[in-house]
């Protein structure tokens, strides 16, 4: 079988070049699957090529409007900066380190809801000024190593690119491998800097790249045959419950692991994920590459979803009959609580902006729950993932089982565009996830659920999660209602007239007011 | 202090690396714009460069939360590949045609990030030619390697100043003062504050022209900076280059108080020293100090029961991690006014070295009677923590004063914590100060709370 994943670089190829992924694009979910030709890339990226052609291109609104959003770097410092016992150095001006706060409160959180002792993130920045931008920031890349060895004496140091390094033409590589035997531990280069993706989740990417060329084990002296690496965020450990009943134990990947965890990814018996745009890389790279097996099957959301996903895992480590059992219980179990959620929902109408394969998934849990979705928002659409299975295309498996979606819509985190996606397509709360969203969306009237826990809609209970949290998003309309009444968005009327969220793309005369002022003058 | 006149010098200080970082880059001075009622900032930067830096200035920071083109709203370049090999003009000119048609925006200022210096796009040219067709439109350099967020602060200031009120050779109205305070969303408080301070300023007889926060009423005030009779910068260090530069420009004279007054004693002496330096009559400023110190030290009063009463122990040392106004501010109401011991007092927000011997002498010999303390100017946030884990504390429970970088320590040190800098992730501020008059009794409140009950 082809390689899927090159690991033979220090660098990514970027998911646009990868996996095609765009950041922009409006219209039924249906089309965008035709247009995506999930099969023929399939086929490809299997290493086939027969049929596979004109199908692989897929349009892409652009937008000359863009707002504040996130980057590949702030990715890697998410995943990489936090880890319990390795230092990331972000080689950069001070401004690259801002949301270390953020991901410090998250690992917190995140190692509370393991079970882990509390701990501050280990990170570094070597704190560039415009003298190093003409002479180069080598020498300080070096000193930092050697001061985050006495500092933190960590199992590993990584080292994660810039946008202002990499314009000046920092050589990260050659830094890491000529420090590595005098530190003694893996040192390792990331070309996360933020303008190389359009879309932050290459970041993801970066991060498993940088581990799996460096960290863990390619030549594992033991299987583990109880153990499943799921790749995760911060989540809280519901994955344990799930998966006892087939034997297993859990590896959660990145957030919050060791070097051990990370190192012992190779022994476990196979990879699975909450979320295929997350988990792809590392579960394709760790079948092609270390054997470990990757599941190949839908998300674990919904009813269906969660059953296929519990029999694919079951498959591989021959615990059919204990799934099928589990299965059976855990049916009976939330029968009758889902029912008066049912009904509690009936009439309702959801709509969900996130990151592309959760928020199949999450639009599996409110279909499930009894709740319509007319439109959707997701910040990128991968037409295919890394791993390429045939039962992973999440888009396809949403919409034949729940049905078409009218208004799906691709946009990074563009806020503008809210007053027309809320116009068009009734809803009575927004599921986001993503900072500076929920805020705006907020005053529009409609209550807003921050997803910050990502696997509380995973797996049967996650219906009934999913079910409570509702009831108290839909009684905050309240607040949302007194703040549509008394606070404006920072927009004109002009454009909450408008019904077009890419208006300022598809109008080639939108700007001519302007143009023509400009050339007056 | 207030007489340091010497121009900017090159810091020559050792290089250091950051961990547990407590500012932004100047690129995060976008969040002084929103601060203006009306302005909208464009960011002309890489992605991911405003959502960390609104997450340091404004989420992690008490979770002040953004307002209007702030936040989400906030326009970026969000600078990809093309734009780095091709340059980022066409990009930059899109994303000002498409702000200028959808915001309601009295005011836009473009702040240029690393990746636009770095790669040397014209955005002076640019900029121009909306400011010839008559747009209200500003440009900052604001690249991250430049400076902080206090550095993109005051180079945002100049750049309105000299870019949009313009020329003024009018004249100047007795008694208006423009305040120059606290840095937007970075120093915590500041939209309490403000509007404490104000509350301050036009009880003592003067009229304010508040260029920030609540109570600014969009750039119309900011084309009244000429008018004034003259700026006021209560802040250590920050605003004392833009006060220099309304020198020059309006032949404006300015009054600089370092220190920010908290409590009766230190605001009424704060009332009398504007008072005299504007050359007003003192009739309603002494009246107005009558009046808040009477209510002050009736609540005092009330308090000091708990204070000489509680059985169950209360903190008598502190230490504290911050920025210089903050730093200094706290640590001489705790220490001056209500006699707790600095035990370590840590300055994190780069300080400019011309300012930073006058700010060692104030701790030293001028903070309180009896009371002397080397004040240490640290930016690392590994090193801070290392100094405060140090501090050998005695009597009871410590109190420190920081940020959620020293949660762990503080838990460690089994102190009682709380996070007046950013970052702050264990704090929700809504609407609060902790200077002038009320707010003194407020910041009592807080740290007291924190003794009493069986926690």
């Amino acid at each position: 079988m082809a390689k899927r994943i090159n690991l033979d670089m220090t660098t990514v190829e970027n998911r646009e070049m990868r996996l095609g992924t765009i950041i922009g694009w409006d219209g039924s979910a249906k089309e965008l699957i035709r247009q995506s030709a999930y099969d023929e890339r399939s086929i490809k990226k299997h290493g086939g090529c027969k049929g596979a052609g004109e199908g692989c291109k897929l349009c892409e609104l652009q937008s000359p409007l863009n707002q504040e959003t996130m980057c590949s770097n702030a990715i890697v410092q998410c995943q990489i900066g936090n880890l319990t016992d390795c230092v990331l150095i972000t080689h950069a001006p001070i401004g690259c380190d801002g949301e270390t706060p953020k991901f410090n409160l998250s690992m917190h959180v995140g190692l509370r809801r393991r079970g882990k002792p509390q701990q501050n993130t280990l990170n570094m920045s070597t704190n560039l000024q415009e003298r190093d931008m003409v002479f180069g920031a080598s020498e300080k890349l070096r000193k930092a190593i050697l001061l985050a060895k006495e500092r933190y004496n960590p199992k590993a140091i990584f080292i994660g690119m810039a946008c202002a390094t990499a314009i000046i033409g920092e050589d990260i590589d050659s830094v890491a491998e000529e420090m590595e035997p005098e530190v003694g531990v893996p040192i390792v280069p990331l070309h996360c800097e933020g303008f190389r993706s359009k879309h932050w989740s290459t970041g993801f990417d970066v991060a498993f790249h940088g581990v799996l060329r460096q960290i863990v084990d390619k030549h594992p002296k033991k299987k583990q045959k109880d153990l499943i690496n799921i790749v995760a965020l911060w989540g809280s450990d519901w994955f344990s419950a799930m998966l006892k009943p087939l034997g297993l134990r859990v590896n959660y990947l990145l957030d919050c692991a060791s070097f051990e965890e990370i190192r012992q990814a190779s022994e476990a018996v196979a990879t699975t994920t909450f979320c295929e745009t997350l988990g792809g890389y590392m579960g394709a790279a760790l079948e092609d590459q270390f054997g470990v097996p990757q599941i190949d099957a839908p998300q674990p959301y919904g009813i269906k979803g969660t059953d296929a996903w519990l029999r694919a895992i079951a498959k591989v480590v021959g615990k059919e009959k204990e799934a099928e059992a589990f299965i059976e219980s855990e049916h009976k179990r939330i029968a009758p609580k889902l029912e008066e959620f049912r009904k509690i929902f009936a009439g309702k109408q959801g709509m969900v902006l996130t990151g592309s394969a959760y928020a199949h998934g999450l639009i599996s849990v409110l279909n499930e729950l009894g709740i319509k979705n007319e439109g959707a928002l997701v910040f990128h659409h991968d037409p295919v993932y890394d791993g390429a299975g045939q039962n992973q295309d999440t888009l396809k498996e949403l919409i034949e089982t729940y049905g078409d979606i009218p208004h799906y819509t691709v946009s990074k985190t563009r806020a503008f565009q809210l007053p027309q996606l809320i116009k068009r397509t009734k809803t009575d709360f927004l599921i986001i996830r993503h900072p500076g969203l929920a805020s705006v969306a907020g005053h529009l009237g409609v209550p807003t659920f921050a997803l910050g826990d990502e696997h509380i809609p995973v797996g049967y209970d996650g219906l009934l999660r999913m079910g409570e949290i509702l009831i108290g998003v839909l009684a905050r309309t309240k607040f949302n209602q007194t703040l549509k009444r008394h606070v404006h968005l920072p927009y004109n009327e002009w454009w909450f007239a408008q019904d077009d969220p890419f208006k300022l793309t598809n109008d080639k005369h939108v700007f001519d007011d302007i143009e023509k002022k400009l050339n007056k003058a | 202090m207030s007489d340091i006149q010497q121009p900017t010098q090159v810091n020559k200080r050792k290089w250091t690396a950051i961990s547990d970082p407590r500012y932004a880059c100047a690129v995060g001075a976008t969040n002084t714009v929103v601060a203006i009622k009306g302005a909208v900032p464009i960011a002309n930067c890489s992605p991911g460069c405003q959502l960390k830096t609104t997450a340091m200035l404004t989420f992690e920071n008490g979770f002040q939360g953004s307002i209007k083109a702030g936040g989400g709203n906030m326009p970026s370049a969000n600078a990809t590949e093309n734009d780095i090999v091709f340059g980022g003009i066409k990009t930059l000119d899109n994303l000002i045609k498409s702000a200028i048609k959808i915001y309601e925006g009295d005011l836009f200022v473009v702040l240029t990030g690393c990746t636009g210096e770095l790669i040397g796009d014209n955005v002076p040219d640019l900029v121009s030619r909306y400011q010839k067709a008559g747009y209200p439109i500003v440009y900052a350099n604001t690249a991250g390697f430049k400076g902080n967020n206090l550095f993109g602060h005051e180079e945002v200031v100049n750049a309105i100043i000299d870019q949009y009120v313009g020329d003024y050779d009018g004249p100047k109205k007795q008694g208006l003062v423009n305040l120059w305070f606290e840095t937007p969303y970075y120093n915590q408080n500041w939209r309490g504050d403000y509007q404490e301070l104000a509350r301050i300023l036009r009880g003592a007889g003067l009229e304010v022209n508040v260029l920030f926060g609540p109570e600014n009423n969009g750039v119309k005030d900011w084309k009244r900076i000429p008018k004034a009779q003259f700026n006021l910068v209560v802040s250590p260090w920050v605003g004392v280059r833009n006060a220099e530069h309304l020198e020059k420009k309006y032949g404006q004279p300015f009054l600089h108080i370092p220190e920010i007054p908290i409590g009766e004693e230190a605001t009424s002496k704060f009332i009398r020293q504007v008072v005299e330096f504007a050359g007003i009559k003192n009739d309603k400023a002494e009246k107005f100090i009558k009046q808040e110190a009477e209510i002050y030290y009736y609540y005092l009063e009330h308090f000091s029961e708990f204070f000489a009463e509680y059985w169950y122990g209360m903190p008598s040392e502190f230490a504290i991690v911050a920025d210089a106004s903050y730093t200094l501010a706290y640590s001489k109401f705790l220490a001056d006014q209500i006699g707790l011991i600095p035990k370590r007092v840590i300055i994190t927000d780069n300080t400019p070295d011309r300012f930073r011997p006058a700010i060692t002498e104030y701790f030293k010999n001028n903070i309180s009677e009896g009371v002397s303390i080397d004040v240490e100017f640290i930016e690392d946030g590994y090193q801070a923590e290392k100094r405060i884990d140090e501090v050998d504390f005695k009597a009871g429970k410590p109190l420190i004063l920081g940020t959620s970088w020293e949660l762990t320590l503080a838990n460690k040190k089994e102190a009682l914590f709380f996070e007046i800098s950013t970052p702050s992730s264990e704090t929700l501020i809504v609407n609060r100060s902790h200077i002038g008059y009320k707010g003194a009794l407020t910041f009592l409140e807080r740290i007291y709370n924190a003794s009493v009950g069986g926690k």
